[in-house]
């Protein structure tokens, strides 16, 4: 237990401090969102933005949350960048962390493809619209509704209590005219686990609202695919999270493809999130036995309900 | 290697094409923001310049600041700016890329549902892709 101490006070410490500076340093944010930051050379932007989202990494492989709905929030009030390449920068940050994860958890079969491709071709359609109206709405709006996304999303993370293996008696017509069932090889149980689904109609019209979140947002959309697999499709845990990263990289491919036709893209801004969010992850992945992770969690909540009342306030004019 | 007895060949070759295809995008994405930001190649705008108006929405920054969006950096390759945007234009094509290899797959296997949906989730990116409804180059 002591070798948790150190990596946890440090990573507590961490959090509060951005808590505290998101709650209790408004103006400061908000001044950089109006004015150029001529006084600040721009690769000072550049390292500042590489070693947050390092960091940013490491807390969300931590918190169990995916980088992406971390990004847009505190990067938004931190940085002097417009929320247009904020969203923009949100959206590559998700894909990329999809497409390197997804390659293994296909292969192991614990990602499913027939799953995936039958509710991101609906989600993506939506991304696509969410990512037309996101970037038409004036600021003041996309602050709003970010900020209130955001809370909510804190909700479900605090409330949502996942179920490892749901229990599906009977799947719906639906899922058996798309063949979508499964098995896969369970470590933690050591064999076999085959699973099905119920609800699939119910789950298409959740992926349509999920898909226009993320691309109005550029949030990558992991903490709404998986409590939709899992509770309400009733797909075991493992399943869920596997292949909610599938979906979201197509998802996030046809919201990306938007944000690039709008100028909603700088290289400057998304090259050092995603270098610096991958390589946080990859330590955040090494430290994950090495620190409490309910508590880095609970942090990781109190974070994104800060970002997000924050949010709020700018979307308010205060 | 128990567990990849549950992945079937379309979903172990979609596997493979991604992991192929992704780590050659990520590789692409940090080489060509290095030549940008190291000015390895001339460049139409420097990050000094992008620096002073990041702070404007994306339809005034474009007005004020030449930076490549869309299509429209195709015919210059040669400049560091637009090899950094075109890197990141592949990495958002590697989706597309891997979908499109599994559909003769799925038509080999007959399997007519899922043909169709892969064709047309394809067409789906494709159409996001051109610009059309938002607008694009």
């Amino acid at each position: 237990m002591n070798q948790k101490v150190f990596p946890a006070t440090g990573t507590f410490f961490l959090l509060t401090m951005l808590v505290w500076l998101l709650l209790f340093f408004p103006t400061a944010a908000s001044a950089a969102q109006s004015q150029p930051a001529v006084q600040t050379a721009w690769w000072v932007w550049e390292i500042a933005l590489f070693v947050f989202c390092f960091f940013l990494g490491i807390v969300a492989v931590i918190g169990g949350v995916g980088g992406g709905v971390l990004f847009v929030p505190i990067v938004s009030s931190f940085f002097p960048f417009h929320i247009d390449f904020v969203r923009g920068a949100g959206l590559l940050v998700a894909l990329s962390g999809a497409l390197s994860a997804g390659s293994p958890l296909l292969k192991k079969g614990l990602a499913n493809l027939k799953l995936a491709l039958s509710m991101a071709l609906i989600a993506s359609i939506s991304s696509i619209g969410g990512a037309m109206v996101g970037l038409a709405m004036p600021e003041n709006v996309v602050q709003l509704s970010l900020g209130a996304t955001i809370l909510g999303i804190s909700v479900i993370m605090l409330l949502s209590k996942n179920s490892a293996y749901p229990d599906i008696s009977e799947p719906d017509t639906l899922s058996k005219i798309l063949h979508i069932y499964g098995i896969y090889y369970d470590e933690q149980l050591q064999k076999d686990v085959s699973w099905q689904i119920h609800r699939t109609p119910i789950g298409l019209l959740l992926f349509i609202v999920i898909g226009f979140m993320a691309g109005m947002f550029g949030l990558g959309a992991g903490w709404a695919n998986v409590p939709v697999f899992n509770l309400v499709l009733g797909v075991p845990l493992r399943v869920s999270v596997a292949t909610s990263i599938f979906v979201l990289s197509v998802n996030d491919t046809a919201a990306a493809w938007v944000y690039l036709h709008k100028g909603a893209v700088l290289p400057l801004i998304a090259v050092p999130s995603i270098a610096g969010m991958m390589l946080g992850t990859k330590i955040g992945a090494r430290l994950l036995t090495k620190v409490h992770t309910r508590v880095v969690r609970r942090l990781v909540i109190a974070l994104l309900a800060a970002a997000g009342l924050r949010a709020l306030l700018k979307g308010f004019g205060i | 290697m128990k567990e990849q007895l549950h992945a079937s060949r379309v979903q172990l070759t979609y596997a493979t094409v991604l992991s192929w295809t992704s780590t050659l995008g990520i590789i692409f994405v940090v080489a060509g923001y290095l030549v940008y930001v190291f000015q390895l190649l001339p460049a139409a705008v420097t990050p000094a310049e992008i620096a002073m108006q990041w702070h404007l929405r994306a339809s005034e920054f474009h007005k004020a600041v030449p930076v490549p969006s869309g299509w429209d950096w195709v015919s210059q390759l040669g400049r560091g700016d637009v090899l950094s945007y075109a890197s990141v234009v592949y990495l958002s094509s590697v989706t597309m890329i891997c979908l499109a290899v599994i559909i003769p797959l799925f038509i080999k296997e007959k399997d007519r549902i899922y043909t169709i949906i892969t064709i047309l989730q394809v067409l789906v990116l494709v159409f996001a892709a051109t610009g059309i409804i938002s607008g694009g180059h």
